[in-house]
C-alpha cells in the first residue's frame, strides 16, 4: 500500500518517487497546493478504491499522516 | 487509464512535444481543475501540442476578456451555481426574481460573446438541469431557466462558437459516475474524473478539426463489414446488407468524406453487389476508390493514399478480420483502424462514434461536391499511370487556373484552406475567417487565391498565397493536396513574381517553416530559383531579385483573371 501511495504522489506532483519520505508535505513539495491536494485525494481514492471523509481530506497533510489514515480504514 | 497515470504520461508527453503550442483556456463557475491534465493528455496523444490554462473560480465574465487571445476556450457555466444553492432555492423564486436572474445572466452572456467574438474556437456547454432534476415529476424552474438561456445562446452566438450537449456524456456514464456530489457540496467540484475522460474524448474532435487533423477517408472491407456474409460463398442472395452502417457512410460522403473499398474479393463480384443488390445504400457513384483484388491490404491502402494524395494518417480503415486489422496497424501505424464488433448490434453506435473522426468545423458548399472532386482526382491518377510521358498527360488535362485577388466572398473557404492544408504548405499559418477578411480589406496584404479547372471538371479553390507589401514577402503559400503533382505550384510562383513586379518591388522574400507534414516542400523555393539567405533547423529564409527570375512558362496550364 505504501508503494502505491508513493507512486500516486510522485505522479500527481511530478516528483521522483525516491524523494518521498514521512515528512513530505506542502512545506517541502512545491507543487502541493490546495488544488493539487484535491487531485491527490481523487487519485488516491481511485487507486486504492476507498473514500476519504472531509475530515480525513483535511488531515492528509503529509505522507506519514496519509499512510496512518489509510491504515486505520 | 487511472487519473494518476494520465498526469504522469501527460508530463512525459509535454517534454516530447514540438511545434507551436495550441492554447486552450477552460473558464468556469465551478471547480474543474482536474480537466487540465486529461484534456492535454488526450490532445497530446494525437500530436497536438495543447497547453491548457485555467480561469479563476466563478470569474467567467472577466476571464473571457483576459483569455480572449488564446486559440480555444471551453466554457463550463453551470446554472446550478449561478447563485450558491440555486438548485434548491430556485423553485421558491417569484416570477420577478426569476426574470431578474435571467436578465442578469443574459447580460453576462452578451459580454462573454462579445469578448470572445474573435477567438478562433469557443466551446460552450449547453446549460443543463439534468443532474438536479433527475427525480422531478414536473418541470422545474432550473429547467426553465436553462432552456431560456440555451435559446438565447443559440440565437446570439457567432460562427466560431459551438454549443455542446453535456447531457449526452452524463447519460452515457450515468449521473452517479459522472458527478461527485460530495465534492460539489464541499468545494464546488461537480464532475468526476470519469466525466472529464469521456467529455474530452468527445470534444477533442473540435480541436483536432481546428488544427487540420480531422480524418479524410473512410475505407471499408466488404464481406462482413458492409454486409453480413461472404459473397464468394454465399452469393448475392445469401448476404444481408448492413444498412445502418451504409446510411451513416453515405451521410459522411455527402459531407465530403472519401469513401473507399479495400477488400480481398473478385472485383466483378463486388461490382455485382454494388450495381444489383436491391438493399445496397452505397452505390458506385458514392465510392471514390476501390481496391478489390487479392493483393496485400497494406499495399492496397498505401496505393489508395497515393491515388488520393492524402496522408495515411488521414485514413480510417474498417475490417472484420482481426488478422487484417493487426497487420495493417503493424505496417501502417499512422492509420486509424476499427474492427467490426463481434456483437452485430454494437456496430451501429460504433459507426456513429467513428463518424466524429471526420468532424469538420465549417462545412461549406464545396464539401458536398468533394466526392466528385476526389473521384476526378482518382481518375486523373489512373490516367497518369497509363501514360508514360508526364508532360503529354498534363497537356491532355487542359488545365486552366483562375486567379482571384482580394476576393471577400472566398474568405470562409480561404480560412478553411489555411486550417486544413498540411502537406503543400510552406509556413502552415492557420487563419480564421476574420483574419482573412482583415487581410483582404487591408492595404498591406494581397490575398491571391486560385481555382483549377480541367477536362474532368472544377477542383474548386485550391491554392492560396498571402503576400505582405511592406517588404514583398510570401507570408503563406499553400496548395490543396487534390491538385498536387501537376506543376500548378510553378505556375503560381510565376504569378506571384508578376504581382511583385506590378507593385514595383525588386526583391521578393519568402520563408519555409518546417512541420512534420510539409517535408515535400522543403526545397520548393530552391527549385524555383530563390536564394537561401538564412537557415536553421526549423525554418529557412529566401530572397529573389525579381529581374533575375526565370519564368517556368509552363505551356500546359492556362491562366485567367478571375476578378
Amino acid at each position: 500500500m505504501e508503494d502505491r501511495v508513493k507512486k500516486v504522489m510522485s505522479d500527481v506532483f511530478n516528483i521522483d518517487i525516491k524523494s518521498i519520505n514521512d515528512g513530505s508535505s506542502p512545506d517541502n513539495i512545491e507543487n502541493w497546493d490546495s488544488l493539487k491536494h484535491m487531485n491527490l485525494i481523487i487519485a488516491l481514492e481511485e487507486e486504492l478504491e476507498i473514500e476519504f471523509s472531509d475530515e480525513e481530506i483535511g488531515d492528509s497533510m503529509n505522507y506519514a499522516l496519509i499512510v496512518n489514515i489509510l491504515n486505520s480504514k | 487509464m487511472k487519473y494518476s497515470e494520465i498526469i504522469k504520461l501527460n508530463n512525459l508527453l509535454e517534454r516530447q512535444m514540438n511545434g507551436g503550442e495550441y492554447k486552450i483556456s477552460i473558464l468556469s463557475n465551478i471547480m474543474v481543475h482536474q480537466s487540465k491534465d486529461i484534456c492535454e493528455y488526450l490532445l497530446r496523444s494525437e500530436s497536438l501540442n495543447a497547453k491548457v490554462s485555467m480561469g479563476e473560480y466563478d470569474n467567467i465574465v472577466q476571464d473571457s476578456i483576459k483569455f480572449q487571445n488564446v486559440n480555444a476556450i471551453v466554457l463550463f457555466w453551470e446554472s446550478c451555481n449561478f447563485i450558491d444553492g440555486l438548485q434548491f432555492k430556485i423553485n421558491l423564486f417569484s416570477n420577478y426574481e426569476l426574470e431578474n436572474l435571467i436578465e442578469k445572466i443574459k447580460l453576462e452572456i452578451d459580454i462573454v460573446l462579445s469578448a470572445l467574438k474573435n477567438t478562433p474556437l469557443v466551446i460552450i456547454n449547453r446549460f443543463s438541469s439534468l443532474i438536479f432534476d433527475q427525480f422531478n415529476l414536473s418541470e422545474s424552474n432550473l429547467k426553465r431557466l436553462s432552456d431560456t438561456l440555451n435559446a438565447y445562446l443559440e440565437t446570439n452566438i457567432g460562427k466560431n462558437f459551438r454549443l455542446f450537449h453535456l447531457d449526452g456524456v452524463i447519460s452515457r456514464l450515468s449521473i452517479k459516475s459522472a458527478t461527485d456530489l460530495r465534492y460539489y457540496y464541499s468545494s464546488k467540484t461537480l464532475y468526476s474524473v470519469d466525466f472529464y475522460r469521456e467529455y474530452f474524448k468527445d470534444i477533442q474532435h473540435f480541436f483536432l478539426a481546428a488544427n487540420g487533423k480531422a480524418k479524410k477517408a473512410l475505407i471499408f472491407d466488404c464481406d462482413n463489414t458492409l454486409w453480413k456474409g461472404t459473397i464468394g460463398e454465399d452469393g448475392i442472395d445469401g448476404i444481408k446488407i448492413f444498412q445502418e452502417i451504409q446510411y451513416l457512410a453515405l451521410h459522411l460522403a455527402k459531407k465530403g468524406v472519401i469513401i473507399g473499398l479495400c477488400s480481398k474479393n473478385n472485383p466483378e463480384d463486388v461490382d455485382n453487389i454494388l450495381e444489383n443488390h436491391p438493399d445496397m445504400v452505397l452505390k458506385n457513384d458514392d465510392i471514390v476508390i476501390k481496391k478489390v483484388n487479392w493483393e496485400n491490404k497494406v499495399l492496397n491502402l498505401q496505393s489508395i493514399a497515393a491515388g488520393l494524395n492524402i496522408g495515411i494518417d488521414s485514413m480510417v480503415f474498417i475490417d472484420d478480420s482481426s488478422f487484417e486489422i493487426g497487420l495493417v496497424k503493424q505496417k501502417l501505424p499512422d492509420i486509424t483502424v476499427f474492427q467490426v464488433p463481434v456483437k452485430e448490434y454494437e456496430y451501429g453506435l460504433k459507426m456513429h462514434q467513428i463518424a466524429n473522426l471526420f468532424f469538420n468545423l465549417s462545412e461549406t458548399n464545396e464539401d458536398r461536391f468533394k466526392t466528385q472532386m476526389y473521384k476526378d482526382q482518382a481518375k486523373r491518377t489512373k490516367e497518369k499511370n497509363k501514360s508514360l510521358d508526364i508532360k503529354d498527360y498534363l497537356t491532355s488535362l487542359g488545365m486552366v487556373i483562375t486567379v482571384y485577388s482580394d476576393n471577400l466572398n472566398q474568405a470562409s473557404r480561404i480560412s478553411q484552406l489555411t486550417q486544413k492544408t498540411n502537406q503543400f504548405n510552406l509556413t502552415t499559418k492557420r487563419y480564421t475567417e476574420s483574419d482573412i477578411k482583415g487581410f483582404i480589406l487591408s492595404d498591406d496584404k494581397i490575398v491571391l487565391s486560385i481555382e483549377l479547372n480541367d477536362k474532368y471538371g472544377p477542383s474548386g479553390l485550391t491554392g492560396l498565397a498571402i503576400l505582405c507589401k511592406k517588404t514583398f514577402k510570401i507570408d503563406t503559400l499553400l496548395l490543396s493536396c487534390r491538385v498536387l503533382g501537376r506543376d500548378i505550384e510553378y505556375k503560381f510562383i510565376d504569378i506571384i513574381v508578376d504581382t511583385a513586379k506590378k507593385n514595383n518591388f525588386n526583391v521578393l522574400e519568402a520563408e519555409y517553416i518546417k512541420t512534420h507534414k510539409n517535408f515535400q516542400v522543403e526545397d520548393f523555393y530552391n527549385k524555383c530559383g530563390l536564394d537561401i539567405i538564412n537557415e536553421n533547423n526549423d525554418s529557412s529564409m529566401y530572397a529573389l531579385e525579381t529581374k533575375n527570375f526565370k519564368y517556368k512558362n509552363i505551356k500546359y496550364i492556362g491562366v485567367e483573371d478571375g476578378r
